[in-house]
């Protein structure tokens, strides 16, 4: 992990919070390599002892403007909560956005994205 | 919305039930509360797509009507008393009334028949039957045995062709409900050759004997006291109702989520008009366990079935629910 060109920028917080550092060493990989996002910064959320991957996002419908996301990496062996998700979303701040992306890692490097919204929000038709 | 006097809620084992077809009606339009009709229709007995009566409730369904002192509980087994001699007499001299009503009408059917005997041969009887002959070799595989068995030519059958009777549809393929209250069954006649029909009311209130007035419970506390009902007992339980009264303050109807992976279908108004948006699951408390995969699956499963799933999280402290969606991201 050390030698990976992406460690300078995460070593702080991959050394902070040692239990979630495989999953967000690879979400941050993902999401900048795989998934080409731009203006990506790395959030500290010290309630959810881990740390989140804030970029923005190129739209799938042509002539749509990027859109700022925010994703929260974990492995799919933790055992997680709604009052976790609520901690997120409370450390995200007044600029939070309405939805939080949940990275999901497998042990053999798969990512599952799902979004998690606020409140009830109908499905995109 | 008129609100009138409280639904009674026949309680029997610790399930409520509706038998009274008013009753449903105004669960569904006044108060948004579907249930399910779990009762074998007598006129399509061979099939479980279409049900009638009774209504079967939820728990939390009957916990949110009562203590929205919308319905009462009713201890249905000892609602049921014995009938004293003199109303089960009663009883059976209006049945042997009715009996002698329907021959009656029968017999002037046949004198109508006897006065005009051309009738059956007549162009336009002619030109009926032979339609209807038609219609029925179309219809053939869906129509059942007894509608067969109906020709113009034999008055002497309870169910003559279609004018006289009011309330009888002929047509093989009618679907529609039997009236209120009765269900049919032809049975061989006794005195008479005549035929006529067994009726048997679907709500025990028609009788004089049911008495419900002494055996209901206007509050969850009295009803448990009795040993009636206890819902909700355990955590678990406390959450459900919490979660299911809140969505059910919103407008919203609820449906059972098995069909979707989930334990409720939240609709936006009827479910006869609307699909689900939402297959609802509850979590019991902030701090209960949610693992990844359950989110994966949830996530996954209704976006496959454009819905979004609803995480509504109970806090029994606060009193409160907390909603999450959860959609497949669609990227990664």
């Amino acid at each position: 992990m050390q030698a990976h060109p992406s460690h300078p920028q995460l070593t702080q917080l991959l050394s902070a919070y040692p239990k979630s550092a495989g999953a967000f060493f690879q979400t941050y990989n993902d999401v900048t390599l795989a998934q080409k996002w731009s203006n990506i910064e790395v959030i500290d959320l010290p309630e959810c002892q881990r740390g989140a991957i804030k970029g923005l996002r190129s739209s799938l419908t042509a002539g749509e403007p990027p859109s700022t996301c925010v994703v929260v990496p974990c492995s799919l062996a933790e055992s997680l909560s709604t009052s976790w998700i609520r901690d997120a979303f409370a450390r995200l701040g007044a600029d939070a956005p309405d939805a939080i992306f949940v990275a999901i890692c497998a042990e053999d490097s798969s990512i599952v994205y799902y979004k998690i919204s606020k409140g009830i929000v109908k499905p995109q038709i | 919305m008129s609100s009138g006097n409280p639904i009674p809620l026949r309680v029997s084992n610790k399930q409520a039930s509706v038998w009274d077809i008013d009753d449903i009606a105004k669960l569904r339009s006044h108060h948004h509360i579907c249930g399910v009709l779990a009762g074998t229709l007598p006129h399509l007995s061979q099939q479980n797509v279409f049900l009638g009566v009774p209504l079967l409730l939820m728990p939390e369904e009957v916990v949110l009507l009562v203590e929205k002192k919308l319905a009462v509980l009713v201890d249905d087994t000892n609602a049921h008393r014995d009938p004293t001699p003199t109303a089960l007499s009663r009883w059976d001299s209006e049945r042997l009334r009715g009996v002698e009503r329907q021959l009656a009408l029968a017999e002037e059917h046949d004198a109508k028949e006897a006065l005009n005997p051309d009738r059956a041969m007549s162009e336009k009887a002619i030109r009926k039957r032979k339609e209807r002959e038609e219609k029925r070799a179309h219809g053939k595989s869906t129509t059942t045995d007894t509608s067969q068995e109906i020709p113009e030519e034999d008055p002497s059958l309870f169910a003559p062709t279609n004018h006289d009777l009011p309330g009888f549809d002929s047509h093989p393929k009618s679907s529609g409900a039997p009236s209120s209250h009765t269900s049919g069954v032809t049975a061989p006649p006794q005195t008479s050759t005549l035929p006529y029909t067994i009726q048997v009311p679907g709500a025990s209130s028609t009788f004089e004997w049911y008495d419900h007035s002494a055996h209901s419970f206007a509050t969850l506390a009295a009803a448990r006291e009795a040993g009636v009902w206890d819902y909700p007992t355990t955590p678990a339980e406390r959450a459900r109702c919490g979660v299911f009264q809140d969505l059910w303050e919103q407008g919203y109807f609820m449906g059972g989520g098995i069909k979707f992976g989930g334990e409720y279908l939240v609709y936006p108004g009827d479910p006869l008009r609307y699909h689900s948006h939402f297959v609802a699951n509850v979590i019991e408390s902030p701090e209960a366990a949610l693992r990844p995969m359950e989110i994966i699956a949830h996530g996954r499963l209704g976006t496959g079935t454009k819905k979004s799933h609803l995480l509504c999280e109970w806090d029994d402290d606060k009193k409160s629910v907390t909603y999450y969606s959860i959609e497949w991201a669609g990227f990664g």
